[in-house]
């Protein structure tokens, strides 16, 4: 350890050249890792605030919640199997304010259970809308609703499909979609047990039917996973690029008996110095980015998954340096002999 | 009783197309506490008798016991447990490692033999040996710094600091002019003399031959017949 500093505090520049991108190139991957969370959270937080369970849709609407519709009969059975399931629908739309302007809603109906109870002639809405300028008691209209909905409250962060959710009581959610059918079916628990003529959902399996969810973190994911790829290269070719200049250097400690694994330690040692100190400053700063970042701009990193994520860049950089370090194994105490030196 | 035998020792070197025996049946014994001088023409085999006899390198037949136990029956582990405990290395060049200092070089040594010295037993240790080369006044200076020679006495220190039984110095004075090279075998002779340490060392150059209690005349992979 002492070795290892030392040649660090020797030869800075080197050190720090590679701190730096070890620094930027975590930085990028905790940043597009938070835009990544917050889209899915912008995406989905209606869903991704219930609890971990089991959804039930038609099987004919082959995942497609729209074109999902549980009848008396269905719900009937559902009931009876597990007498606490909660049933809700969703639709797309839009409310029109009071200074005349369009904003699009996801409609949420439900049965009282799963979401906040509605009045008729009321509505809930996230509190996105509120920088629209929507205020309580406000009333919204819709074109396929006589009447109108008066904003009775807003909830925290209720979005689906990238839109606020405006949650409606059942006879206004009919009156506008001509339906008196629920759409999906939910039971907290993994034990949730199968009913004919339903497909049953995971919470995550049920996320990526919400258009473009999949895609969008598909796509974000991709990228933080080729950047940790990148980094553990990144370890292996600047340690190998280290290890050919100190091949003579680990030949005669070697020689005088130094043991491979005393230089596997200190190589291992320089790698936990750089990456935990690029580590602790792109977490620091990613959190730092977190608070002064624009609501406009979903971005999420919790301390856990920040952490996770440092885990991670340990364990590559340890995996990169140990596959360059295996030249240190070979080095052969007379092929540095056989050379000049200091 | 010798510290060190070579019985019977054989080196062949194997190339795509040829092969070539440098060592041909070398029979030889070190005694303890003395200077011994491989000594003879280039290509003559004795840096590759050295570097086998320290284990360094395989021999392809023959027997190296080294105080009674066969070092060429030994695996790879044991002989580097050997070497760094109970060899000291001197080479042509310093090979000192360039980001620790003089008294750093020597601590490194220290620990590689795992020494359980106490910290002040560690600090007299180095003090003395490093005062014995005249290095004392340099002991926070980096390799960078010092001269040829006084890398050399560094290197020399460092070979001997943790008390082995055995020196090995191959060509130890090849990169120093005749006045420092006379320095440094009298501080070979002195240490030899003062710490009861056995040397084993190749040299191609006359005038470092007297400083030799024996000297061994090689010539073509064999033990020649003009031995002192």
């Amino acid at each position: 350890m002492k070795m290892a500093w030392k040649e660090m505090v020797k030869f800075k520049t080197r050190y720090v050249i590679l701190g730096s991108i070890i620094f930027l190139i975590s930085l990028l991957t905790m940043i597009i890792a938070g835009l990544a969370n917050g889209l899915s959270y912008d995406n989905a937080s209606l869903i991704k605030d219930i609890p971990e369970g089991t959804f039930y849709m038609e099987a004919e609407a082959e995942g497609l919640y729209n074109f999902s519709g549980l009848n008396e009969k269905n719900r009937a059975e559902i009931k009876e199997a597990v007498p606490e399931v909660a049933f809700f629908s969703i639709q797309m739309g839009e409310l029109e304010s009071e200074d005349g302007k369009r904003h699009g809603v996801a409609f949420v109906n439900s049965d009282g259970s799963l979401f906040p109870r509605v009045k008729e002639g009321e509505t809930i809405v996230d509190d996105s809308l509120m920088e629209s300028a929507i205020k309580e008691d406000e009333g919204l209209t819709n074109r396929l609703l006589d009447g109108e909905l008066k904003v009775d409250t807003f909830v925290e962060q209720q979005k689906f499909s990238h839109s606020p959710v405006a949650f409606v009581d059942r006879a206004d959610f009919d009156e506008m979609y001509r339906t008196d059918e629920y759409q999906i079916a939910f039971v907290e628990g993994e034990d949730a047990p199968a009913v004919a003529g339903l497909e049953r959902y995971t919470n995550d399996e049920f996320m990526n039917t919400i258009p473009s969810y999949s895609a969008e973190q598909l796509s974000l994911n991709m990228i933080v996973v080729f950047l940790f790829i990148i980094s553990g290269m990144l370890f292996a070719i600047f340690f190998y690029m280290i290890n050919v200049q100190k091949i003579a250097m680990y030949g005669i400690l070697k020689a005088v008996g130094v043991k491979t694994a005393t230089l596997f330690r200190m190589m291992w040692a320089q790698m936990a110095i750089i990456t935990t100190i690029s580590l602790i400053l792109s977490v620091g700063l990613s959190q730092l980015l977190a608070l002064i970042m624009p609501s406009t701009m979903p971005f999420m990193l919790t301390a856990g998954s920040a952490s996770m994520m440092s885990l991670v860049f340990i364990i590559i950089g340890f995996v990169g340096s140990s596959v360059s370090g295996i030249q240190i194994s070979r080095v052969e105490p007379m092929q540095a002999i056989n050379q000049g030196g200091v | 009783m010798p510290i060190l035998s070579v019985d019977g020792l054989e080196k062949t070197f194997s190339s795509a197309n040829r092969e070539e025996k440098v060592l041909k049946g070398i029979n030889l014994e070190i005694t303890k506490g003395e200077i011994t001088a491989l000594t003879g023409a280039s290509g003559s085999g004795k840096s590759t008798l050295l570097t086998i006899a320290a284990g360094l390198q395989k021999s392809t037949a023959g027997t190296i016991i080294f105080q009674n136990e066969a070092l060429t029956d030994m695996n790879t582990r044991q002989v580097q447990a050997i070497r760094a405990k109970k060899f000291g290395f001197v080479f042509q060049h310093a090979h000192l490692v360039p980001f620790l200092t003089v008294q750093e070089q020597l601590e490194l040594m220290m620990d590689t033999a795992e020494l359980k010295w106490s910290k002040d037993r560690r600090k007299e240790e180095i003090r003395s040996i490093l005062d014995l080369v005249d290095m004392w006044g340099h002991r926070d200076s980096y390799p960078g710094t010092l001269s040829g020679g006084e890398k050399q006495r560094v290197a020399i220190a460092r070979a001997v600091v943790h008390k082995p039984e055995m020196l090995f110095a191959d060509e130890p004075t090849a990169s120093l002019d005749s006045k420092r090279s006379m320095e440094v075998m009298k501080l070979l002779r002195t240490l030899s003399r003062e710490r009861n340490i056995t040397v084993l060392m190749v040299t191609h150059e006359e005038e470092t031959l007297e400083y030799a209690d024996t000297i061994v005349q090689m010539k073509d992979g064999v033990i020649g017949k003009g031995l002192v």
